[in-house]
């Protein structure tokens, strides 16, 4: 995949918007800041990464925020009942196999309801939304689970070499998904997907499986990220992670993804996604006001939609006219 | 009396110079045809003159006054309609609904909300008694024929009366026979004084139909004569500067072994109980009119559709065609009749739908090889001869014509064992024509079994051993394609009367 311009102008502007933040904001341009803004943007990185192979391949999934939630709670009732059988080191271990193993069935339903049955998968991950935040809260009965040692919480807490946990599982997330991506039959395949459904399907590329796979990954992802973030807090909260769908769809979306599918790129959610960390960060240290934080966020996503329709029209019209 | 004057009108996008310097003077009243290979220009033409895009450079006169367009209304209050090779009517409306879309007639006074259904349909019936059609406006468009829609379409940009009407290859969907009916038609329009360019690569139509002849040739007017001055073959140097002809490129004889083999397959109602087989090193065609049912076997065959009945044999393994993959391993490639739908991922570049269909076997070591990648694409390009500046072109800035060998090269590069080809050529300039026979040609004689469907019977009996006419869902003849002539073979696709 060409880098597309969108990506290179956003980088730009990023760019620029450090540098001014360095200068204005004290204590932006510290190490322990950046480490900082890094922690905070891994968890919904990890999942806009597989998002953007979801929108890519012309589906959608809203169901991501609730499947944070429900992979915590899940966690934490696992590693509590384990508990009473095992010592406590297997009992996390097995418990985390058994959510990351099963994370990936919401997405898989939702992939087989869309390719079988034709039900759209804004419609099924919307009933996942409420449908997994209930079970979320059936398994913690609306009070936080706490089952976890000690030592769980390092792994969302945690660094390695000086760099957090979850920083190094979202960039190692992202270079195998780059990959993926662009240089492998699957990632070509799912540009086919999204861009002509038909087309790709009488190229004999299985347009099923690889919708379904997408989804999967991405749920899968999720239940990671939910791991990740039960640690951070120690427990298994129901009411975590609420709207994470619409921020990670969001950076998606800054990133130059259309939400037409067939289009966009894993780099440019990379830099959707650090581009919100950033500004959020530096908002938080100039001392702006939270509600406007979100006025700012919602400009944001404006602006970097209308940019990337003015180039591709500009394109489309010949810029040498 | 209408005149529409082009002087030095320049057009050009990124890396490609479309128009260079084109100036020519047409008069209402007359069919003007506008001929020239794929990606001379000729759409752009359209594009200009109906305002969508504006030209880089030149003028335009209407009349004799210069017109600037900033938009597509612009021209249709100048008096300028267009109709595309694409249809762009709303197949579960009405005709009438169709032809007043966005401007329907209302009710009056107090129920001006409402659409008055009587008057849209009193309107549609006046116009359609002007054009010579016998049309009911009630009826809805999706149950028409292709060719009967083609003239919903143009009658439909006859309805704003306008004096200018241009259309960009509208009969290349259609048969010859089919065809007729538009052409009727037209001619109507221009005994009533409209200035029509028509805009077509079968050459073969414009001799009885067009007044002048236009070519366009590497952005420049390659020559504009009356009609009756200019035989086919020097319409063929003026489009491309020098002789191309169509010859029959089979050389062999097909061998004994059969690859193909169809029995007894059903897919009612689009047709039913097809038995045929296709050896080594043949091309088989299949003749029909419209609606015969020939693009649905086909699409059977691939596996694109599940037929109800009966099987397919590859090699001399029965293959149960669920899906396009399981066929493609089989080693079935088809190219597909409509290029937008089925053949292209619009909004990927050149090159990603060139790989699109072998990209198992452009693989090392789990991961797309660049280097794999760079040969098919270069030999796909040089074999369908695909004009384009930059293969990381989106495959949507590619002229018609262009897109259309995209979709044969990318199925040609899979080195299929069976090769189905629907309207291989739709679109397709005479040179690019002669290439591609000529490509399955020698691909046939290393032992590819070829089916081609195909509305032009003179293409059929050039490229084809032999040639099946299908009518109604069913065979009902076989023909030789070396010794058949093209009134026998039309007579045999037509209805017994
Ligand atoms: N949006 C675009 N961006 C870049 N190049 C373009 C674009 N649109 C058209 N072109 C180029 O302009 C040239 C002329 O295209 P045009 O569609 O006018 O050809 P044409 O004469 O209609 O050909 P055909 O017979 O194949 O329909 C082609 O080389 C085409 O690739
Ligand atoms: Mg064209």
């Amino acid at each position: 995949m060409k880098l597309s311009s969108h990506t290179i102008v956003l980088e730009a502007v990023l760019a620029v918007l450090c540098v001014i933040l360095a200068l204005a904001a004290p204590g932006f341009f510290t190490a322990e800041n950046l480490l900082n803004v890094l922690r905070n943007i891994s968890m919904q990185g990890i999942i806009a990464l597989g998002m953007t192979m979801v929108i890519i391949a012309g589906e959608i999934d809203l169901s991501v925020g609730s499947a944070v939630a429900f992979a915590g709670c899940w966690m934490a009732w696992l590693t509590g009942h384990l508990d009473a059988v095992l010592s406590p080191v297997p009992a996390v271990l097995l418990a985390m196999i058994v959510t990351i193993g099963t994370g990936f069935v919401p997405g898989w339903i939702t992939g087989i309801l869309r390719t079988r049955y034709g039900v759209p998968s804004f419609i099924t991950t919307l009933a996942l939304l409420t449908g997994l935040a209930g079970i979320a809260e059936l398994l913690t009965d609306g009070f936080p689970l706490t089952p976890f040692p000690e030592w769980y919480g390092s792994l969302g807490g945690g660094y390695l070499a000086g760099i957090p946990v979850p920083a190094i599982m979202f960039v190692a997330t992202f270079a195998v998904i780059l990959v993926l991506m662009d240089h492998t039959v699957f990632g070509r395949s799912v540009y086919a997907v999204g861009g002509n459904a038909e087309a790709a399907r009488l190229s004999g590329i299985p347009v099923a499986r690889i919708k379904t796979a997408v989804l999967a990954l991405t749920s899968a992802l999720a239940a990671v990220a939910g791991i990740l973030q039960s640690s951070e807090i120690m427990s298994g909260t129901a009411t975590t992670a609420k709207g994470w769908e619409l921020d990670i769809i969001a950076a998606v979306i800054i990133g130059g993804t259309s939400l037409t599918g067939g289009a966009g790129t894993v780099r440019g959610t990379m830099v959707g996604i650090v581009f919100l960390g950033v500004i959020i960060n530096g908002m938080t240290l100039l001392n702006v006001n939270e509600y406007w934080q979100h006025v700012v966020r919602g400009g944001l996503i404006l602006t970097a939609v209308l940019l990337n329709r003015m180039q591709k029209h500009a394109h489309a019209n010949g810029a040498t006219a | 009396m209408t005149t529409l004057e082009l002087r030095q009108v320049a057009r050009t996008y990124p890396g490609t110079v479309a128009l260079k310097d084109f100036s020519v003077s047409w008069t209402g009243g007359n069919i003007h045809a506008l001929i020239g290979r794929n990606g001379a220009g000729k759409s752009t033409l359209v594009r200009i003159l109906t305002g969508a895009i504006p030209p880089t450079s030149g003028t335009v006169l209407l009349n004799g006054t210069e017109i600037r367009f900033r938009s597509p209304a612009d021209a249709g209050r100048a008096g300028i309609a267009a109709v595309y090779q694409e249809l762009s009517l709303l197949p579960d409306l009405s005709i009438a609904e169709n032809i007043h879309l966005g401007r329907l007639p209302r009710r009056q006074g107090a129920l001006s909300h409402f659409v008055d259904w009587n008057e849209a349909s009193r309107r549609t019936e006046e116009l359609f008694a002007r054009l010579h059609l016998s049309l009911n406006p009630s009826t809805k468009v999706g149950t028409l024929p292709v060719a009967q829609q083609q003239l919903v379409e143009i009658a439909k940009a006859m309805s704003a009366e306008p004096d200018i009407l241009l259309l960009d290859e509208p009969t290349s969907a259609l048969s010859f026979a089919e065809a007729e009916a538009v052409f009727a038609l037209l001619r109507t329009l221009a005994a009533r004084g409209v200035l029509i360019l028509y805009i077509t690569h079968r050459l073969g139509e414009l001799r009885q139909l067009a007044g002048t002849i236009t070519a366009l040739r590497d952005g420049v007017c390659g020559g504009s004569f009356p009609a009756a001055d200019v035989t086919p073959a020097q319409m063929v140097s003026m489009m491309f500067g020098e002789d191309v002809k169509l010859t029959r490129m089979l050389g062999h004889e097909p061998g004994t072994r059969t690859v193909l083999q169809v029995r007894g397959l059903s897919r009612p109602p689009a047709f039913e109980n097809v038995s045929f087989e296709v050896h080594e090193g043949e091309v088989l065609g299949i003749a029909g009119l419209l609606g015969s049912g020939r693009t649905e076997l086909l699409r059977a065959i691939a596996g694109a559709d599940v037929p109800q009945r009966g099987d397919v044999t590859v090699n001399g393994a029965v293959c149960h065609p669920a899906d396009p993959s399981v066929m493609k391993r089989a080693g079935v490639a088809m190219a597909p009749e409509s290029r937008k739908e089925h053949g292209l991922v619009t909004g990927l570049s050149v090159r990603a739908n060139l790989c699109l269909a072998d990209l198992a076997r452009l693989t090392e070591r789990g991961l797309v090889s660049p280097g794999r990648e760079d040969a098919m694409v270069a030999t796909a390009i040089r074999e369908c001869g695909i004009g384009v500046p930059d293969q990381h072109m989106p495959v949507s800035a590619l002229s018609g014509g262009n897109q259309q060998k995209v979709v044969l090269g990318k199925w040609l590069a899979t080195g299929p064992h069976v090769l189905l080809l629907d309207e291989p050529t739709r679109g397709i300039d005479l040179a690019a024509r002669a290439q591609i026979a000529q490509t399955i040609g020698t691909l046939s004689a290393r032992g590819l079994a070829t089916v081609v469907v195909s509305s032009e019977l003179e293409e059929l009996l050039l490229l084809c051993h032999r040639i099946l006419v299908m009518r109604r869902g069913r065979i009902v003849g076989a023909l030789d394609g070396a010794t058949t002539t093209l009134e026998e073979l039309l007579a045999q696709c037509m209805e017994p009367t």
